[in-house]
C-alpha cells in the first residue's frame, strides 16, 4: 500500500473556514474556528467529548447555518447553501451513524450518490460508476444484498462508497471508525488513506488516538467550541494546553 | 478523481420483475375484453361496476405515486374534487370535452403544488393532517362560491361522458388507467424513483447525496394530482351530478390509500390489484350480507393486512428486496 503523503507547500486550499461560530441560545457550541484544509490533505479535528466537534460538522455539512463566519469550498462560498449544493460543490459526508436507505440494495444505495451528486449523468452510467465503486470498496459481491443485512464494517464502507460516489472533492467522516474492531479499524484506515491517494482531500473527526495518529497529516484540537492547537501529530500531543485539556483522559491520549 | 476503468463486466442492470409485467399485461388483455363479452341482463350494472373499478384503479395508483416520495397523502379526494369541478366548470363555459378534461388535470396539479409547497417541511402525521385540511379548505371553497357558479352545497349537473353510451366510457376510463400505468412504469425505470425512494427513506441522506428534495416533491405532487384529477373527471362524466359533500369525501382520500397497502405498496401492479379485487369484493358482500357488508369489508381489510404487510402482490415476491415494478 501507500506510504502517507505529506502535503507538499504549494498545496492549493479546499475548503476554509474563517472566523465561523455557532450559538445554541446562551451556548456557544462553536466560536471563531478558523482552518484550512489543503488538497490532498487529510486533516484530523479532535478534542474532548464537548469541544464542538460534531456542531463543526453540521456547520461544514450544512446541517446547520453558522451564527457567524464564512465558509468557502474552493472558490465558492458555501456559507448558507443548501445540502444539496454543498454535495454539488463537492463536499461529500459519511455519517457515524450509518444511514443505508434500507429498502434499496447495496448497489442502488450507491446508484443514488452516483446519479444525484453530479450533474447531467444518466442512470445506466450511474450503475456502472457505483458497481466501479463497490469493487474498490470491497462491496461487489454484496451488491444485489438488502442494505439493511449488512454487517456494521461493510455499512460503513457502503456509506464512504456512497458519498465517494457524487465525486467530493474533501470528504467529511465522522468518526468512522466508531465500534469497529482493531483489526477492522485498520481496515477502514487502509480504505481512507486509499480515497486521499485518489485526489480526494479528507476531513475526519476522531476519539480513537491510534487511529489519528496513523492517518491525520495535521491535526486540529478543539476544546470548548474554540481550536485550541493545530500541527501535526507530534506536536500536538506535546503542546501542554493539548494535554490539560485531555486531563484525565490522558490514557486515552496515549494509548 | 478516479479514472473509470475499462471493465469486461456490465454494469448490473435492474431486477426487472417480468412477472409483475406479463400480469399487468393479462390484467389488461381481460379487461379490455371484459365489454364485449356477453354479459346479459345485468349488462350496464356490470359495465358500471368495472368502470369505477378502473377509477379505483387510478385513485390508487395515484395515491400510490406520491407516497413513494414519503408523502402520504389524505388530499386525494381534493385533487379528484378539483378534476371534477373543473371538468364541469369547463364544460360550462364552453369548452369542449376533450379540451376540458387535460386541462381540469393540470389545473388540479398546478394547484397541487401550491400545497406541495406548503407542506414540504412537514413529514408523517403532520403531512397527513395539513392534506386532510387542505381538502376541507378545497371543499369549503367550491361549496361557497356563488350557486351560479359551482352549484354551492346542492351541487352541479354535468354533461355524461360519452353521450351515456357505458361501453365507451368504460374504454376511456382503460386507456386513462393504462396511461396512469405507464407513468408508472417510466418513474420507475427512471431518474425518478431513486429520488423518491432516497427521500422516503432517508431525506436528509438524500439531501448530503445531491437529491434536490424540493423539485422530486413537487414533482411526484404533480403527477399524482393530475392522475388522481383524471379519476375525478371521470367520476363527474358517469354520475352526470357532483356534489361537494360526495366529491371531497374522506372516503375518496381514505381508499386510495387502504387499496395501495392492501394490494402492495410502491408497486405498479399492487395498487391496480388491490382495487380490482377490493371493488369486487364490496359488490360481492353488498349482494350477499346486504347491510352489513362494511362490517365483513372492513374485516377482511384488517385481517389482510395483518397477514399480509406487503399486500397482495407480496405474496409472489416474499423476501425479495428492490427491483419491484
Amino acid at each position: 500500500m501507500s506510504a502517507a503523503q505529506s502535503v507538499p507547500a504549494s498545496a492549493l486550499p479546499v475548503l476554509r473556514a474563517e472566523n465561523l461560530s455557532k450559538r445554541f441560545g446562551g451556548l456557544n457550541a462553536v466560536q471563531n474556528v478558523s482552518f484550512t484544509h489543503y488538497a490532498g490533505e487529510i486533516l484530523a479535528v479532535i478534542g474532548p467529548n464537548g469541544a464542538g466537534k460534531t456542531t463543526l460538522l453540521n456547520l461544514l455539512s450544512g446541517v446547520y447555518r453558522p451564527s457567524t463566519g464564512r465558509l468557502w469550498l474552493q472558490e465558492q462560498d458555501i456559507t448558507n447553501a443548501p445540502m444539496e449544493r454543498r454535495c454539488h460543490a463537492g463536499l461529500g459526508r459519511a455519517f457515524q451513524i450509518v444511514r443505508p436507505f434500507p429498502e434499496m440494495t447495496v448497489h442502488e444505495n450507491v446508484t443514488v450518490g452516483a446519479l444525484f451528486g453530479q450533474r447531467g449523468i444518466r442512470l445506466p452510467q450511474a450503475r456502472e460508476q457505483a458497481y466501479d465503486l463497490l469493487e474498490r470498496t470491497g462491496l461487489a459481491a454484496h451488491a444485489d444484498r438488502a442494505a439493511h443485512e449488512l454487517t456494521l464494517l461493510q455499512d460503513k464502507r457502503l456509506e464512504v462508497a456512497r458519498a465517494l460516489a457524487t465525486q467530493p472533492r474533501v470528504l467529511l467522516l465522522d468518526e468512522v471508525m466508531a465500534g469497529l474492531r482493531p483489526a477492522e479499524a485498520q481496515e477502514a484506515v487502509e480504505l481512507v488513506r486509499g480515497i486521499r491517494d485518489s485526489g480526494i482531500s479528507i476531513l475526519f473527526i476522531e476519539h480513537i488516538m491510534p487511529v489519528v495518529r496513523d492517518l491525520a497529516d495535521r491535526v486540529v484540537v478543539m476544546d470548548q467550541g474554540q481550536v485550541l492547537a493545530e500541527g501535526t501529530y507530534r506536536e500536538v500531543t506535546a503542546n501542554p494546553q493539548v494535554v490539560a485539556a485531555y486531563l484525565g483522559t490522558e490514557a486515552g491520549l496515549h494509548a | 478523481m478516479s479514472a473509470v476503468s475499462a471493465r469486461p463486466v456490465p454494469a448490473r442492470r435492474p431486477t426487472f420483475a417480468w412477472r409483475a409485467l406479463l400480469a399487468l399485461g393479462i390484467f389488461f388483455v381481460l379487461a379490455l375484453a371484459f365489454p364485449f363479452l356477453p354479459l346479459g341482463d345485468r349488462r350496464e350494472f356490470l359495465l358500471q361496476i368495472g368502470f369505477f373499478t378502473l377509477v379505483a384503479g387510478i385513485m390508487a395508483l395515484s395515491w400510490d405515486l406520491l407516497a413513494r416520495s414519503g408523502q402520504v397523502s389524505l388530499a386525494h379526494a381534493a385533487f379528484y374534487g378539483l378534476g371534477a369541478y373543473g371538468y364541469a366548470l369547463l364544460l360550462k363555459a364552453g369548452v369542449p370535452w376533450g379540451a376540458a378534461m387535460p386541462l381540469a388535470a393540470l389545473t388540479a396539479g398546478f394547484v397541487s403544488l401550491l400545497l406541495g409547497g406548503v407542506t414540504m417541511r412537514l413529514s408523517g402525521m403532520y403531512f397527513a393532517i395539513a392534506t386532510l385540511a387542505f381538502t376541507e379548505v378545497v371543499r369549503t371553497v367550491i361549496q361557497n362560491l356563488p350557486e351560479s357558479v359551482a352549484g354551492g352545497a346542492n351541487g352541479l349537473l354535468v354533461p355524461a361522458l360519452l353521450g351515456g353510451n357505458s361501453r365507451g366510457q368504460y374504454l376511456l376510463a382503460l386507456a386513462l388507467l393504462l396511461l396512469t400505468v405507464g407513468v408508472s412504469l417510466a418513474v420507475r425505470l427512471s431518474k425518478l424513483h431513486h429520488a423518491f425512494a432516497a427521500i422516503r427513506q432517508g431525506e436528509e441522506t438524500a439531501r448530503v447525496l445531491g437529491v434536490n428534495v424540493v423539485r422530486y416533491k413537487l414533482a411526484a405532487f404533480f403527477l399524482s394530482s393530475v392522475l388522481a384529477a383524471l379519476a375525478g373527471v371521470l367520476y363527474a362524466g358517469k354520475t352526470f351530478f357532483i356534489s361537494p359533500l360526495d366529491t371531497f369525501s374522506l372516503a375518496n382520500s381514505i381508499s386510495p390509500l387502504t387499496t395501495s397497502i392492501f394490494g402492495g405498496l410502491y408497486t405498479t401492479l399492487g395498487p391496480i390489484l388491490g382495487a380490482t379485487v377490493l371493488r369486487v369484493a364490496e359488490e360481492l358482500l353488498h349482494n350477499t350480507v346486504k347491510n352489513g357488508y362494511l362490517v365483513v369489508y372492513g374485516l377482511v381489510l384488517m385481517l389482510s393486512i395483518l397477514w399480509l404487510p406487503r399486500g397482495i402482490v407480496g405474496l409472489w415476491r416474499r423476501g425479495r428486496q428492490g427491483g419491484d415494478l
